[in-house]
């Protein structure tokens, strides 16, 4: 085996650490330039190179992960004008609940205070999805 | 802006280039202190991308290999030249009140 292939093996591996549709747009570009980097007669590739390449991946699935979290299902942004006029109240009546509690200065306030900010923030996003960023 | 967003517009700014043409140009813009390395190149150029910012040229194959061209697009022409505004007047206060100090000299 060529040194050239042997590295080329090695780059693969380490691109492996990508979400498939980023691998498929850019996989083989990478390698263009990661091959172009290296240096004459090199075998594996450098350990910052390994560690930029696995990092970076790993951040992109740690985002993925994150945004998919804020995908609602399809029937809320159909709803959306209800749906925010509901948790707009929800999150009222919890903040009521909350400051109610935390007058008597317990802790325990603060779930409540969480959750209305929560429901709050969720619907607001929602409500103001445009037509475009609807999902199809 | 992060530095090596500004500095692949920058990259982009003159004409379109492909990957490893930019690493080459981000380490003479900034004189050698900005080396990109592939991963962190594609994850900013597929989120630029995403952003319309930048845009793919065209393609072609060199020796077997894939080369992307990519290009700015208006908005990231528009983008770049606003953060280009934004640090020279932040460079320009800098440089004055230094002066203003007394204490160094900036030429």
């Amino acid at each position: 085996v060529s040194d050239s292939t042997q590295l080329e093996r090695r780059y693969r591996r380490l691109l492996a650490f990508y979400p498939k549709a980023f691998r498929r747009e850019h996989e083989q570009e990478m390698l263009s330039v990661l091959i172009a980097g290296a240096a004459e007669g090199q075998r594996r590739p450098s350990l910052d190179e390994a560690i930029d390449l696995v990092s970076n991946a790993i951040l992109m699935r740690l985002w993925q992960t994150c945004t998919k979290l804020f995908v609602r299902p399809s029937y809320e942004y159909r709803h959306r004008h209800l749906l925010w006029s509901v948790r707009f109240v929800a999150s009222l009546v919890l903040f009521s609940i909350g400051m109610f509690v935390l007058a008597y200065g317990s802790w325990w306030a603060l779930p409540f205070l969480a959750a209305a900010a929560a429901r709050f923030f969720v619907g607001y996003r929602i409500y103001q999805a445009t037509k475009t960023s609807l999902p199809t | 802006m992060q530095e090596a967003t500004f500095l692949i517009l920058t990259a982009l700014a003159a004409g379109s280039q492909h990957g490893y043409g930019i690493i080459t140009d981000v380490e003479q813009i900034s004189i050698g202190r900005v080396r990109l390395r592939a991963g962190t190149l594609y994850t900013a150029l597929d989120r630029l991308r995403s952003d319309g910012l930048i845009e793919v040229d065209r393609e072609e194959i060199v020796e077997s290999r894939l080369r992307r061209y990519y290009r700015l697009t208006p908005t990231g022409a528009e983008r770049l030249a606003e953060e280009a505004d934004r640090m020279r007047s932040n460079a320009h206060v800098a440089i004055s009140r230094l002066e203003m100090s007394g204490g160094v000299s900036t030429t």
